[in-house]
């Protein structure tokens, strides 16, 4: 079974990553990106063979400065799945330092609260 | 605490006996998953912070390479000579299960040259500049791999810990109130009757002595 890697951004961001033969999505505010996330959620591919269909893409990156302003609900929606996986990554413009958040996050939820803060 | 709401009778203090003991195993079966997922999640949760950092570092070089070489082309130039890219990434992608949380492991097949461009219209600064990426790129798969298994195994350990807390906290400790009530109410009912049955059987001798 093979599958795609999507990038949404800007377009400098994900210009680069397209040469890479990454599937490039334009999005220039979070309405956009979390609109292109949806749509890319639900693309899947049938297998002729099985008839079975999985989701088309199993990585989607996303950069930071977009991911941060999606709306909590919107990103809970689009994570609940075991694929895609929609993992930020830093912009042109340099880190944020949410993927870090992003994590520690993760630790709250699991664990009760930040133990590496 | 509070005791459920079922009449004080000795079939019901069977029924609630045998809750008991299923709650018991499974509050020690969750527990025992919950501190299997905690083991798992800890090595990836630092991995992924390792890995997270790493990123930031490499892919803003990246970046910062691709900008200046961006800077000193025309953009059409630059558009027109990244379109049609040759290259093709495939990802197959495996799953693991680790204590029932199935976890994502993926795989990278790149294919193609990333360098699909005349040379003519194009800087040199753009090549170094995709060399960038394409070697951060393994590195954001990785990230990615382990992101969206620490995401997954949060999520479970999240609903296991409610639950490990529900059973220790709710359920058992009422359960135990309630089958400690009805022991209670038994053997109150069980001496009212003893003694019911010696205050008639001393009537009944007081009436053959008179």
């Amino acid at each position: 079974m093979k599958y795609s890697i999507a990038i949404v951004g800007n377009k400098e961001a994900i210009l680069g990553f397209k040469a890479l033969g990454l599937k490039a999505f334009n999005a220039n505010s979070a309405e956009e990106a979390t609109k292109v996330l949806y749509e890319l959620k639900s693309e899947e591919i049938i297998n002729e063979k099985t008839g079975e269909s999985k989701p088309a893409y199993a990585i989607i990156f996303i950069t930071e400065d977009l991911a941060m302003e999606i709306s909590k609900d919107d990103y809970k929606k689009l994570s609940a799945a075991a694929l895609p996986a929609i993992i930020p990554v830093p912009g042109p413009k340099g880190t944020t330092g949410y993927g870090i958040r992003r994590i520690g996050k993760m630790v709250e939820q699991a664990v009760g609260s930040d133990i590496f803060k | 605490m509070a005791k459920l709401n079922v009449k004080p009778t000795r079939m019901e203090l069977l029924n609630l006996k045998r809750r008991v003991k299923s709650a018991v195993r499974g509050h020690k079966l969750l527990k025992d998953k919950q501190d299997g997922l905690m083991k798992t999640f800890m090595e990836i949760i630092q991995e992924a912070k390792g890995t997270r950092r790493e990123i930031e570092a490499s892919l803003g070089g990246a970046f910062k390479n691709f900008m200046q070489a961006s800077s000193m082309m025309m953009p059409e130039m630059l558009e027109s000579a990244l379109l049609y890219p040759s290259a093709k990434v495939d990802l197959s992608v495996t799953t693991r299960n680790v204590m029932s949380c199935v976890v994502p492991y993926f795989k990278l097949e790149q294919e193609g040259d990333i360098l699909n461009y005349g040379y003519l219209q194009t800087s040199g600064e753009l090549d170094m500049a995709l060399s960038a990426f394409q070697e951060v790129f393994p590195l954001m798969i990785k990230l990615a791999e382990i992101e969206k298994q620490a995401e997954r195994l949060a999520a479970e350990l999240e609903t296991t810990r409610r639950r490990v807390n529900a059973l220790e906290h709710k359920l058992i400790p009422d359960l135990k109130e309630t089958v400690k009530f009805i022991q209670m109410k038994l053997a109150e009912t069980e001496r009212s009757t003893v003694v019911s049955v010696m205050r008639v059987k001393a009537m009944i001798e007081a009436q053959a002595a008179a």
